[in-house]
Formats: C-alpha cells, sequence, structure tokens
C-alpha cells in the first residue's frame, strides 16, 4: 500500500477521533445534566423549604415570608425552684407512672412529700425524678426547706422553657413544640413563624408544612395557605397535606 | 503526465539561495539595520534567533547585495579545525592561496591584519557560529579587535547557546539583531510573494485566510518549518493528482490535505 493511502487512513481516523470526542463530551455532558437536573428536581425542589417555595410563588407576598426574629428570652430568675424541664409529648405513660410511683413510694419514707401537678405535658421524666430526690437526698441532713415550683401559669411556662432549649438545641423538633403550643394559643403568627423556623432547619418535617398553613389559614390568608400546600403536595403527594387543603377550602379551618 | 505540483513543491524544499529570498517587513527591517551596523565602526554583529527564521538568509542576501560594493566574505558552512579556519581567512583577505603542507600562524595573521589598519575594511560573514569552538571565537574576536576584519555571526537561539551568546559575546558585541518567526500577515505574503515569483499564480489564490491561520498554527510562523509543511501539502496533491485527481479541488487548498502532512510531519498526533 502506498505510503499516501495509509496517510488517509490515519487522516480518517484522526476525523473520526475529532468527531468522537466532542461528541461523546457532549452526550456525557447532557447526560450528567439530565440526571442532575431529575435529582435536583426529585429530590431538592421536592423538600425545599417553605422560604424557597415561597419564593418562587408569585401569589406570596415577600413581608410573610420574612422570618421575624424571636426576642431573647431572658433567662429565668435565678433561685432555688426546680426547674422541669418539659416533656416531649410522645412518652411511656405506663413506664413513667410506674418509675414515678416507684419514686414516691421511697419519697413517702421521708417525712417531707412533694407533690408536683402537672399538666399531660409536662410529666416528669424518670430522669428528672431521680434528680430531684438525689437534691433531696443531699439536702436531707440539713433543716427542710420546701422548694416552691412555679407552675401559676403552665402553658407560659412551658413556651418559656421550650424556647429556652431551642436556645440551646436549634432543634426543628424544640420550635415545631413551639409552633404547636402558639397555635394552640391562637397566637398564629408566633405559630408561622416557628413553624417556618422549624421548616427551615429540617424542610423534611411535615408538620412544619402543615402547621405553617394552617396558621396562615388562621390569619385568613387562606388563599396562600392553599398554594404552599398544593406545592408541598405536587412534590410529597402527602394525604394530610390534601386532607388539610380540603378543610382550608370547605372552611372547616 | 508531468504534475504541476511536482515542480511546485521544489520550490519549498529549504535551501539558502538569493533567489528564493522573500521581501517581508520584518527582513527588511532586520536587514536595514543590519546594513547600517556595516557602516558603523562595529568589530562584530550578532544574528540571533531560533533555527528556521530566517538568518542565512539574510546573510545570504547581504553577501550578494554587498559584494560588488565593498570587500565581503561568506562562510555559508562553519570551518570547524582551526588551521583550516585562519588559512581560509588569510586567502580570502590576501588572495594568496596557502599550499596544503603550509599553515597560517595566528600571530602573523594578526600582525597581517594590523599592517592593513586604515588601508582596508573587510567584512566576514560566519554562519552558524554556534558550532565554533570557544578558543576559535576568542581567535575572531581578536581579529576583529584590529579593526581591520569586522565579523557578521548568526547564532541559533536554544537555551545552551543563550549562554554563549550572553557569556561569551556580550563584552564583544556591539550589535544584536534579534530574529523571530512571522505574523500570520507576514507568513501569507511569504507565501504568496513565493508563489507567486515562481508563476504558480493560481496556487495562491488557493490558500485562503483560513489556511494561513491553519498553516501558522502549525508552524509557528517559522521559515523553515513553513517550508517543509507546504513541501508535504503539494507532495499529498502531487500523488493525488495522479493517481485520484477526482479527490482534489484546483479551487482550494482542501482541509483534509492540510491535515494529512500535519500528521505526516507529526504536527498533529493522530
Amino acid at each position: 500500500m502506498h505510503k499516501i493511502e495509509v496517510l488517509e487512513k490515519k487522516w480518517y481516523r484522526y476525523r473520526l477521533k475529532m468527531i468522537m470526542i466532542p461528541l461523546g463530551s457532549s452526550v456525557v455532558t447532557a447526560f450528567i445534566g439530565s440526571g442532575g437536573y431529575y435529582l435536583y428536581d426529585k429530590y431538592y425542589i421536592h423538600h425545599k423549604p417553605i422560604t424557597r417555595v415561597l419564593s418562587a410563588t408569585k401569589e406570596a407576598n415577600s413581608s410573610d415570608i420574612n422570618i421575624v426574629k424571636v426576642a431573647k428570652v431572658e433567662p429565668l430568675e435565678k433561685s432555688n425552684d426546680i426547674l422541669l424541664e418539659p416533656i416531649i409529648p410522645v412518652i411511656d405513660l405506663k413506664k413513667e407512672e410506674s418509675l414515678h410511683y416507684a419514686k414516691k413510694s421511697t419519697n413517702s419514707s421521708t417525712s417531707h412529700k412533694r407533690l408536683v401537678k402537672a399538666k399531660a405535658n409536662t410529666y416528669l421524666t424518670a430522669k428528672e425524678l431521680a434528680s430531684i430526690s438525689s437534691v433531696e437526698r443531699r439536702t436531707s441532713s440539713k433543716p427542710y426547706v420546701m422548694k416552691k415550683i412555679k407552675f401559676h401559669s403552665t402553658s407560659v411556662n412551658y413556651i418559656e422553657t421550650i424556647k429556652e432549649k431551642y436556645e440551646h438545641s436549634h432543634s426543628s423538633r424544640d420550635a415545631l413544640l413551639l409552633a404547636k403550643a402558639f397555635y394552640k394559643k391562637n397566637a398564629y403568627k408566633e405559630a408561622e413563624n416557628w413553624a417556618l423556623k422549624a421548616n427551615e432547619i429540617n424542610f423534611k418535617l411535615e408538620e412544619s408544612w402543615l402547621l405553617f398553613a394552617k396558621s396562615k389559614a388562621k390569619m385568613g390568608r387562606k388563599q396562600e395557605a392553599i398554594n404552599i400546600l398544593a406545592k408541598y403536595y405536587t412534590k410529597s403527594k402527602s394525604s394530610k397535606a390534601k386532607a388539610l387543603i380540603g378543610q382550608i377550602k370547605t372552611g372547616k379551618i | 503526465m508531468k504534475s504541476k505540483f511536482e515542480e511546485l513543491k521544489t520550490i519549498f524544499i529549504d535551501s539558502v539561495d538569493k533567489n528564493n529570498y522573500v521581501e517581508l517587513e520584518a527582513g527588511t527591517y532586520n536587514y536595514n539595520i543590519l546594513e547600517t551596523s556595516l557602516l558603523k565602526p562595529l568589530k562584530m554583529i550578532l544574528l540571533y534567533g531560533k533555527p528556521g527564521t530566517g538568518k542565512s538568509m539574510l546573510l545570504n542576501k547581504l553577501y550578494h547585495n554587498l559584494k560588488e560594493h565593498r570587500e565581503i566574505h561568506y562562510f555559508d558552512a562553519p570551518i570547524l579545525s582551526e588551521k583550516a579556519f585562519l588559512k581560509e581567512i588569510y586567502e580570502s583577505m590576501s588572495g594568496q592561496s596557502i599550499p596544503d603542507n603550509m599553515r597560517v600562524n595566528f600571530d602573523g595573521l594578526l600582525k597581517y591584519c594590523q599592517s592593513l589598519r586604515d588601508k582596508r575594511e573587510i567584512v566576514f560573514l560566519l554562519d552558524e557560529c554556534q558550532l565554533y569552538s570557544e578558543a576559535l571565537m576568542e581567535k575572531i574576536r581578536l581579529l576583529s579587535d584590529t579593526r581591520v576584519v569586522k565579523f557578521v555571526i548568526t547564532l541559533h537561539k536554544t537555551e545552551d547557546e543563550d549562554i554563549i551568546a550572553k557569556e561569551h559575546f556580550k563584552t564583544r558585541i556591539w550589535e544584536v539583531i534579534v530574529m523571530k518567526n512571522v505574523t500570520e500577515y507576514d507568513l501569507q505574503l511569504y507565501l504568496q510573494k513565493k508563489l507567486i515569483k515562481k508563476g504558480f499564480i493560481e496556487v495562491s489564490n488557493m490558500i485562503r485566510k483560513k489556511d494561513i491561520k491553519y498553516i501558522h498554527f502549525m508552524t509557528n510562523g517559522n521559515f523553515r518549518e513553513t517550508n517543509k509543511y507546504l513541501y508535504t501539502i503539494f507532495d499529498i496533491y502531487e500523488y493525488y493528482e495522479k493517481n485520484s485527481p477526482q479527490k482534489i479541488s484546483y479551487k482550494k487548498l482542501s482541509k483534509k490535505i492540510l491535515e494529512m502532512a500535519a500528521i505526516r510531519l507529526g504536527y498533529i498526533d493522530a
């Protein structure tokens, strides 16, 4: 074969290479791009927090998505009072009860009894009960001074305590608890803010979406609430969100 | 049947021939500096640049332009033996032939040069001086110190030779002319002039601006590389003209052939 023919074959290979390289890189880029978009669409948008959904929704008023800064909670006045850490709503009541009775029987051996009346959401944990009894044991040699437990306004106490807890933990759960507490107190603006905060920390928290929408609905901004829930439902297919939309539409909320 | 490309490719065979010299802006500028420098009382002039930048061609042109007007001698190939070099210098200056069994004594040559002071001024053009030994270069310097002999030397610019140029000549050379690769514009002029000069006007018209750009990209505007590249291009054309004429066009340069030539010369890794 003549050297030019060999050269021509080399040239064909070269041209093929020159075509394949950009073509291959385009295919890879397109594949990566579409894959990335798919993942973005499936996961990121699906789980994006309320604030982003709000900013993406034209109807949303920008003033509504501002996070209202919660005034710094002043630490409670230092006293000898025993502060009870609030209990998370879900507790094993039977276990707690049995522990409570066990401690109660121990306490009954002492001459001084402490009666703690708490609401369901302020049950003492076993740990706290143990700490109380240990305090008592430490002070048993001294003349006993009755320690006063402030429960005059349990709900305020609860909120303050959770707020304080949130200051330390910055957990979505605490923020959600606060949102719930405010919602129960009909303080919907506060509830909305705390739901938003919970959602910002953990946008997968379904309750934060629901509570946020419910608060909005309660404040009369039903269309906004529906929009938010609709967005959330589009991505999550949450039956709760759907039911809530129905409730808002029918005026139940 | 004889292919026209067969003749065409020969004009790109690399040779230092005054007839192949193509006037370019940069070349003309350097030539004028060189000619002016020869009028000054300088002892040594250095033409300095990478291989293929046209140093030898410039020296050759200078020789042919001045040989009728002044005493000028051109050593196009380096004379590596000191004995032969001194003999050649003496013979050139004196016009006498030295028998093979005799040699030129350097001291005697120096005295001979000194005896010619204010009487004659002789120019020696030495090409490829990077091949001369340091000892011989020292003798060249001493000869130039007599102010009777002027040397125009060319030196390749490589890393090692850069040191030679700097260290060896920095105190001895009064004029340095740096030769560089040409721009796209100059390359276009070079090819056009070269082709038109030899009567290949239609081939000159085949070369478009983008072809020049591609050729410049491949050769970096180096004359030697350009000649080599064009020779290869027309060699391929010649083959196609003889064997598969349907594969070539006479209206424009084929990109395929440009690339094939680049592959053959190793400019492109295929």
